[in-house]
Parts: C-alpha cells; sequence; structure tokens
C-alpha cells in the first residue's frame, strides 16, 4: 500500500463570496505544510491576495516573479503574499504554498508561492515572515474583491 | 500524496501516457523526466484531447527572461536531442480538482538540463477549457520520449484531522 505523505489537515469549498480564509488550530506534529487553492477571483482591477502567519499583517516581505504572456517582471514586497500580480480575472486559477519548518521557534518562517491564472499570470514568490513563533494559523486575505463561489483550499502536513 | 502509477520507457516511443486514472482524490500531481528524440518542445493531452487548452509561460533561458502565450497543448521543454548525453529534463504538473465539473487549471514547472549555454526554465499558468473529469493524461515532444524517459503519477486527496479549523 503506498505510503501517504501529505496528511490532509482541512479543507473548504466555498458556498459564498468570501475575501479571507483562514485555517486555525494547526498542530505542530509535521514538518512542513502545503496549501493548495483553486480558485475564481474576479476583480475589476489591480489587486493583491495577502498570505498571513498567526493574523500578522506586519513582519512581511517577499520577493517574485512573473509573466504575463508578454513580458517577465521581478518585484520586491513589505508583506507576505498568495497573489501579487493582480488584475482582471474570471477563470480558476491555482495556488500552492510550501511552508518550510512551519513550527519552528529558532528561525523565520519561509514559504514557496506558485500562483497561476492561465488568463493572467504565472508567478513564484518567496515569503519571509521575519518572526520565531510556530505558526498555528495561515490566512489568505483578498485586498478588495472576494473570492467566488466554488473555490477551494485545502491544508496538508508534511512529516520529515 | 500516494504513488498511483510509475512508468519507464524501455525504449523510444511517442508518449508515456497514464490511463483508467481513479477518480478517488482530488488533485494529481504529474512529475516526468524525459528527454526528446528531436525538439524540446513538451506537450500535455488530457483524456485524449489537445484543444482547447491555452497558457501563460515564463522563460528563463539563463541570460534573460521572456513570457510569452499559448493556445495549444504546449507545455514546457524537455531535454531534446542536443543536449549533453545522458541528461534528461526534469518536470512537474499539479491539477487540482481534476474530477471537479469545472474547466481544469494547471501548474508547471519545468527546466532542461544541459552541459552547455543553452537551456531553458519555465513556468506555466496552464488551462484546459472542459468541464469532464481528467481520466487519462499523456505527455509527448516534438519527437519521440527517449529511451528511459520516466513519469510518475501521484494522487492527493483532501480531508480533515479534526482539530485544524478553517473558515
Amino acid at each position: 500500500m503506498p505510503t501517504n505523505t501529505y496528511t490532509p489537515l482541512a479543507t473548504i469549498t466555498l458556498t459564498g463570496t468570501d475575501s479571507e480564509i483562514v485555517f486555525t488550530s494547526i498542530p505542530s506534529s509535521y514538518r512542513d505544510l502545503i496549501l493548495v487553492a483553486n480558485f475564481a477571483h474576479t476583480a475589476n482591477a489591480e489587486e493583491v491576495i495577502y498570505l498571513r502567519f498567526n493574523s500578522d499583517s506586519s513582519n512581511g516581505s517577499m520577493v517574485g516573479m512573473r509573466g504575463n504572456g508578454s513580458s517577465g517582471a521581478s518585484y520586491t514586497g513589505t508583506s507576505m503574499f498568495f497573489s501579487y500580480a493582480g488584475g482582471i480575472s474570471t477563470s480558476n486559477g491555482n495556488a500552492i504554498v510550501q511552508i518550510q519548518d512551519y513550527s519552528a521557534t529558532d528561525k523565520h518562517k519561509t514559504s514557496l508561492v506558485r500562483c497561476d491564472i492561465s488568463t493572467l499570470k504565472t508567478e513564484a514568490m518567496a515569503n519571509r515572515w521575519a518572526s520565531t513563533a510556530a505558526v498555528t494559523s495561515i490566512s489568505v486575505v483578498c485586498q478588495s474583491t472576494p473570492f467566488a463561489i466554488g473555490s477551494t483550499f485545502s491544508l496538508y502536513g508534511v512529516i520529515a | 500524496m500516494k504513488l498511483i502509477q510509475h512508468q519507464e520507457l524501455s525504449s523510444s516511443q511517442a508518449s508515456i501516457t497514464f490511463s483508467s486514472i481513479p477518480q478517488t482524490y482530488t488533485d494529481l500531481l504529474l512529475v516526468v523526466s524525459a528527454r526528446s528524440t528531436t525538439g524540446n518542445d513538451a506537450f500535455v493531452t488530457f483524456n485524449g484531447s489537445t484543444a482547447n487548452f491555452t497558457s501563460r509561460h515564463l522563460e528563463g533561458t539563463g541570460s534573460s527572461a521572456g513570457s510569452f502565450s499559448r493556445t495549444d497543448n504546449f507545455a514546457g521543454w524537455f531535454n531534446a536531442s542536443g543536449a549533453t548525453a545522458n541528461t534528461f529534463g526534469s518536470w512537474a504538473m499539479y491539477v487540482p480538482n481534476y474530477t471537479s465539473a469545472n474547466n481544469k487549471s494547471f501548474s508547471i514547472d519545468s527546466v532542461t538540463e544541459n552541459n552547455a549555454t543553452t537551456t531553458r526554465q519555465f513556468i506555466t499558468a496552464g488551462l484546459w477549457s472542459n468541464t469532464s473529469a481528467i481520466t487519462s493524461i499523456a505527455v509527448s515532444t516534438s519527437g519521440n520520449m527517449a529511451q528511459y524517459s520516466s513519469a510518475t503519477l501521484y494522487g492527493v486527496l483532501k480531508g480533515s484531522d479534526g482539530v485544524t479549523t478553517v473558515s
């Protein structure tokens, strides 16, 4: 029997629009966390989607790169992002967030994000949360326009 | 994540295909190590269809970066026949909600391995505008998939541990 290497922790499929998805009470017994999202986000203008740990909207930074189908770009930010390059999008997108050593109390927390919306962009980012606290909650926060009905968000734990 | 199937080619052939994919998982991860018998282009097929694919790509060459869109089933690069001998490109595709009744979005990361100045790295945002559940996936290239190319399909199943909450 194949070994399950991703332990499912929690999942949600939106039955109404929602601007903030929050995972709480995350156990500390895994090495890494993986957040997988399949979402629609109908924005009318350039909008970002934030990634936050333990509800902290400070202490974040990032570097990212994006291809929009005509040019590439690289950028930095002073928050953590789930999606940085926003814009008008009506199709489903994917995001995969990998959070390494999330429960460690001797280091800042790094995460890698791939966020793809085929009608808009392909994007890769590296985030840093400048805190040595263990991550016990993860929030995905829309700047303005909420996630659409049917969007899914699933969290997995990875055992070392 | 659980292993569904692994394939390795004992001789070159047109594609590596996974058929009768179980519908019991939430997402799929396909990891490929591949070399082409001719050119670099990689292609993906869902349910035998090459239609209704769109994608956006970010490409790095080692000296420059660029972006382009495609309206076919192009899916990055594998190592071409002229690449350094015995080297294979690395390629991974994640397909969330592959059994849903929505159009299927997917993410691809690929890189060619070449001990030379010509190499490529891609990240790709893809969309298959088809509401059918995915029951088969094939990867192919502009020529044939070379001997020893391999592919591994994994299933990921969502759920709850009874402790973590989400709202």
